[in-house]
């Protein structure tokens, strides 16, 4: 499987995925506002990671076209604070049968960051058999932050599976109570179940450096 | 000696509504308390309101522990001082490691940090006591885990974090004859060290396995009866009712269960449920 790694830029016009592919995407520095097309070929599978930790505002728009039996597997963890304004618009259209997508989408907002995770998962007409989920989780930690998710799922085809999940709220409390009712204090408590949010995403990473400097990005970032 | 744990008068409200109505309650050191009660009735209200669960009110009454004023304390300090609860239902944390946790779990209530090998000897002790593979250590904490898998590895944690007092809230539901023998012999152990614990099980099953020294029945809130464990065989054998012929007690209706809808489900379900 070949790796294609972009750091604090995106590729120019259109992107062919032709043979098994990782996509490997990092923002540390200004927040690329960018609109970026993706076209998995017939039978191919694209697994795309972004990690955002950059800073400023704008939209990042991403599409991508599924053709007959591809996958596309689409993970991001993303910190929006201090006034950061940023959109992700993530889109998955299933062009022909048996396409499959997953997207997910996990940030949190702090500091008086805001954050929106968009994006249609489309499966086309004649796209038989196609899966589709989207999931989207934001972690508000402060009122004078926002998270939106609005995930949209278009579907113009029977005999497909189709399903979203998307949350928008505080540090879950249960999760809170839980780690904190086997001693562990209430910093080191949120510190953990925040990492589970936005360190799931290093899987995806290939670069052992690059892993390492998301992962120290991820530790300031809380 | 007085007592490990003393419990006065406790009133406790969730969401407004008056669950426990004044328990009065005392446990001491080295005894195993079964608590008995129709569904309802307040019994994992007290153990929640014990460990400090922010969802329960306490409304007036006092909680102390080895003399210290429960009440007052945090939950995580409440853990430190030696208390301990298996959740009913222990939540799936997403992203949290399961070793991870429990090594800053053991960490937090010690001066110096386990060193890697310590740890590492522990944890593979306790896994095996229990008898989930030693494996899962690297799984998401309780996710994705079978309901006897969450039970086993509540008492996973209970072995390794070594409290004083451990409260058991239906550690028993959900588990086959064989699970149930591998929990009711690792509370055996912590027994026999002088460990006390506050049991909470609808089976005579497990109670006969562990062999509680004493009983009491929360009846609409309240400590209805105390007594030693042949109480649990004649409820066993006989339900409420003669609690209510005996002793005049009109036992309240379980009222519709709460469905407490936390975040991760589905946002727009829950706003919509709420009105917002």
């Amino acid at each position: 499987m070949k790796t294609l790694v972009y750091r604090d830029q995106g590729w120019d016009g259109h992107l062919e995925i032709s043979e098994p592919t990782k996509l490997n995407l990092a923002f540390f520095k200004t927040f690329p506002s960018l609109d970026l097309s993706i076209k998995v070929h017939s039978g191919v599978s694209l697994v795309a990671a972004l990690g955002d930790f950059s800073t400023g505002e704008g939209k990042l728009s991403v599409k991508v076209d599924l053709e007959e039996g591809a996958s596309l597997e689409w993970h991001l963890a993303a910190v929006a604070s201090s006034n950061d304004k940023k959109i992700f618009d993530i889109s998955a259209f299933h062009l022909a049968r048996e396409s499959k997508a997953v997207v997910s989408n996990y940030g949190i907002a702090k500091n008086g960051g805001r954050l929106t995770f968009a994006g249609v998962s489309k499966i086309e007409r004649g796209a038989k058999g196609s899966d589709t989920r989207q999931e989207a989780k934001i972690i508000v930690f402060d009122s004078g932050s926002d998270g939106k998710c609005s995930p949209i799922l278009k579907i113009d085809e029977n005999d497909v599976n189709a399903s979203h999940g998307a949350s928008v709220g505080r540090l879950n409390d249960d999760h809170l109570y839980y780690l904190l009712s086997r001693g562990l204090p209430e910093e080191e408590a949120r510190r953990l179940i925040t990492m589970g949010y936005l360190k799931p995403v290093l899987a995806y990473f290939d670069d052992e450096t690059l892993k390492g400097q998301l992962e120290q990005a991820i530790e300031e970032g809380l | 000696m007085p007592a490990l744990l003393k419990i006065e008068n406790l009133h406790v409200a969730v969401k407004g509504t008056e669950i426990l109505k004044g328990i009065d309650l005392e446990l001491n050191e080295g005894e195993t308390l079964a608590l008995l009660g129709p569904n309802g009735h307040g019994k994992s209200t007290l153990l929640g309101t014990i460990m400090g669960n922010p969802i329960y009110e306490v409304t007036e009454g006092n909680i102390a522990f080895k003399g210290q004023d429960v009440l007052a304390m945090k939950v995580d300090e409440r853990s430190k001082a030696g208390l301990f609860l298996a959740m009913q239902y222990p939540a799936e944390i997403p992203g949290v490691n399961s070793s991870d946790f429990l090594k800053a779990a053991m960490n937090a209530r010690r001066s110096k940090p386990l060193t890697l090998f310590e740890f590492y000897s522990k944890l593979q002790a306790a896994y095996k006591a229990v008898g989930i593979p030693f494996e899962m250590n690297n799984r998401n904490l309780n996710e994705g885990f079978s309901g006897g898998e969450k039970k086993r590895s509540e008492i996973l944690q209970m072995l390794l974090l070594e409290p004083d007092l451990a409260m058991l809230d239906e550690i028993d539901s959900g588990l086959d004859v064989d699970a149930m023998q591998i929990v009711a012999s690792a509370i055996k152990e912590e027994q026999a060290k002088g460990r006390s614990f506050l049991v909470v099980s609808h089976y005579a099953r497990l109670y006969s396995m562990i062999n509680p020294t004493r009983a009491a029945v929360i009846i609409n809130g309240r400590v209805a009866v105390d007594g030693g464990p042949e109480l649990i065989k004649r409820i066993d054998a006989e339900g409420y009712e003669w609690i209510k012929r005996e002793l005049g007690i009109e036992i309240a209706k379980e009222e519709s269960a709460m469905n407490e809808v936390s975040i991760g489900v589905c946002a727009t379900r829950v706003a919509a449920k709420e009105g917002k």
